[in-house]
C-alpha cells in the first residue's frame, strides 16, 4: 500500500506494532481507555476500530465500507477479497466449493503424510526452531500442492510471502518495506501468468486449471488478469497465517503446561482448543482494511467518505463487553470469534486453514507429547498485524519421544 | 425445540454443522443447510451450542 504521507515515525509505529503483537490484552485494554475508535496508531493514517460491534457493523455492510483497495503492492484489487458484491458474490460462489470442507478434508492424509516428514528432521535431535522448520514450509507445500507446482518452488514462494506480509521486518522499516513490496507485485503476477499459460496448454488436476474451468456471471469464463489476481491472493493471505497461528497456538501449549497435558490425554479437545486459542491469539489482527464510501458515523464519532478503518478483529475477538471473551480456556466452548472475519468476506481458506493446525497439533502431539521452551530463550514476537514468533524454539526429552 | 436459519446471514463458517451434524448440514460451497427444524433432547443441545457458535449470528432457536 502507498503510503499517502513521507517522513513517517518509524521507531514510534514499529514500537506499536510490536506491543500490540506481543500483549495484545494489554495493548487494547489501553486503547479502550481512550475511546472506541483510535485515529494516530496506524503509520499510513488510517483509523482503528477496537469494539467487536464496531467491527461486526463494518463487516456486514459492505455497501458503506467498501474493502476496493490495493494490498501487497498488487496495483489492481485482488479477487475476491478486494471486490465488493454484487461481483463479489459471483467470485465467491464460484471459489468457495474449491475450499469447502469436503473438499480440505480430502486432503488431510496429505497433510499429515508432509508434517510427519518434515518431523522426522528433528524428532530425534530433541529441539526445533518449531517456526522455520515446521510452521512456515508446511503451509508453502500444502499451497504448492494444491496449484500442482513442483515443491522447488517454496524458497521463492515464501520470499514473496515475505515481501508481501513482513516486508518491514526484512528491510528493517516501514517505508523501505513497503518500497520493497511495490517492487515485488509485478514480479510475482508475471510469474503466475507463466504459471498460467502452462495451464492453459496443459490442463491439470489442480486448482488454477479449474478456475479456468469454471463460469462466472453470463456463463463467461475468467480471464487470466482474473485468474491471476486470486492466485496473487491466495499465495499472500494462504501462507503466512497459518505459520502464525501455529506459532501462536504452540507457544501457548509449550508455556502452559496444564492446556497441553489436557489436549495429551485427550485428543478429542483439539478442535475446541484451537478456536479457543485463535480467538484469545487472532494471529491475524486485522481483515483488509476497508474504505468508507460516505460520510457516515461509528461509535458515535464522524467517519468522513474516502476514510481507510484498520477493522481490528484481535481487539474485537477480546472485546470486554462480550461475556467471558477476557480470558482464555480451551475447555470452554466456541465463543463466535472473528478470527477469519466476517461477513462476505469471511475468510475464503478457513476450512484449508483450520484442516492445517488440526493436522499439526493432531500429529505433533502423537510423536512430542512433552515439551517446552528451549532453555534459556524468551519468544520475540514479532511488529506485525500478522502476529508470530519468527523463531519459536522448543525442546525436548528424546527417551520420551515416541516413533510414528 | 424451533430452530430458524438466516441463508442471507449464513458465510459458510462451519461451525454448525461440525457442532451439530444431526441438524445442520453443508452445501456445495459450504454454507448451512438446515436437516430439521425442530429438535429436543440432545439435538437441541447441540443445535442451541451451534447456534452460539455461528459469527454471524444466523441461527436462532427458540423453545
Amino acid at each position: 500500500m502507498a503510503n499517502p504521507q513521507s517522513g513517517i515515525d518509524e521507531e514510534r509505529f514499529q514500537d506499536i506494532a510490536y506491543r500490540r503483537s506481543a500483549d495484545p490484552a494489554l495493548y487494547y485494554a489501553e486503547q479502550r481507555a481512550r475511546g472506541p475508535i483510535t485515529y494516530d496508531q496506524d503509520p499510513q493514517g488510517f483509523i482503528e476500530l477496537i469494539n467487536r460491534a464496531d467491527v461486526e457493523y463494518v463487516l456486514r455492510n459492505p455497501d458503506v465500507f467498501s474493502s476496493d483497495i490495493g494490498i501487497m503492492g498488487s496495483t489492481e484489487p485482488v479477487i475476491p477479497i478486494g471486490i465488493d458484491p454484487p461481483l463479489h458474490s459471483e467470485y465467491r460462489r464460484l471459489l468457495d466449493p474449491a475450499f469447502s470442507p469436503r473438499r480440505m478434508a480430502e486432503l488431510t492424509p496429505k497433510v499429515a503424510e508432509r508434517v510427519n516428514a518434515l518431523i522426522d528432521e528433528f524428532a530425534d535431535n530433541g529441539e526445533c526452531d518449531f517456526s522455520q522448520e515446521l510452521s512456515v514450509p508446511l503451509p508453502g507445500s500444502v499451497f504448492i500442492d494444491l496449484l500442482g507446482l513442483p515443491q522447488s518452488e517454496l524458497p521463492k514462494l515464501l520470499y514473496w510471502k515475505d515481501v508481501m506480509t513482513h516486508a518491514a521486518e526484512l528491510t528493517g522499516g516501514i517505508e523501505a518495506g513497503q518500497k520493497l513490496t511495490l517492487e515485488t507485485a509485478p514480479k510475482i503476477y508475471e510469474y503466475i501468468y507463466g504459471v498460467i499459460a502452462d495451464r492453459r496448454n496443459k490442463p491439470a488436476d489442480d486448482v488454477i486449471t479449474r478456475l479456468m474451468q469454471a463460469r462466472i456471471e453470463n456463463d463467461r469464463s475468467l480471464s487470466d488478469n482474473e485468474i491471476a489476481r486470486t492466485i496473487f491472493l491466495l499465495i499472500s493471505a494462504g501462507l503466512d497465517t497459518v505459520s502464525i497461528s501455529l506459532q501462536c497456538i504452540f507457544n501457548h501449549l509449550a508455556t502452559h503446561p496444564d492446556d497441553r497435558e489436557a489436549l495429551v490425554n485427550d485428543p478429542d479437545l483439539t478442535n475446541n482448543l484451537i478456536e479457543e486459542l485463535l480467538r484469545w491469539e487472532s494471529p491475524v489482527q486485522a481483515v483488509l482494511p476497508r474504505r468508507a464510501t460516505r460520510d457516515v458515523e461509528v461509535a458515535g464519532c464522524p467517519v468522513a467518505a474516502g476514510t481507510i478503518m484498520q477493522v481490528l478483529i484481535g481487539a474485537a475477538n477480546i472485546d470486554p463487553a462480550v461475556p467471558d471473551a477476557g480470558s482464555v480456556d480451551i475447555h470452554r466452548g466456541d465463543k463466535r470469534h472473528l478470527a477469519f472475519g466476517g461477513g462476505h468476506h469471511r475468510c475464503l481458506g478457513s476450512h484449508l486453514a483450520r484442516m492445517e493446525l488440526r493436522t499439526v497439533v493432531r500429529e505433533w502431539h502423537k510423536r512430542i507429547p512433552n515439551y517446552r521452551l528451549k532453555a534459556g530463550y524468551t519468544p520475540e514476537w514479532n511488529a506485525n498485524l500478522l502476529r508470530g514468533i519468527n523463531h519459536l524454539m522448543l525442546e525436548w526429552d528424546t527417551k520420551g519421544t515416541v516413533q510414528a | 425445540m424451533k430452530i430458524l436459519l438466516d441463508d442471507n446471514a449464513c458465510q459458510g463458517h462451519g461451525r454448525c454443522y461440525e457442532l451439530a451434524p444431526e441438524v445442520f448440514t453443508d452445501d456445495d460451497r459450504g454454507h448451512c443447510r438446515l436437516l430439521q427444524a425442530d429438535v429436543s433432547g440432545k439435538l437441541a443441545d447441540l443445535a442451541a451450542a451451534a447456534a452460539r457458535a455461528c459469527p454471524e449470528v444466523a441461527i436462532t432457536v427458540e423453545d
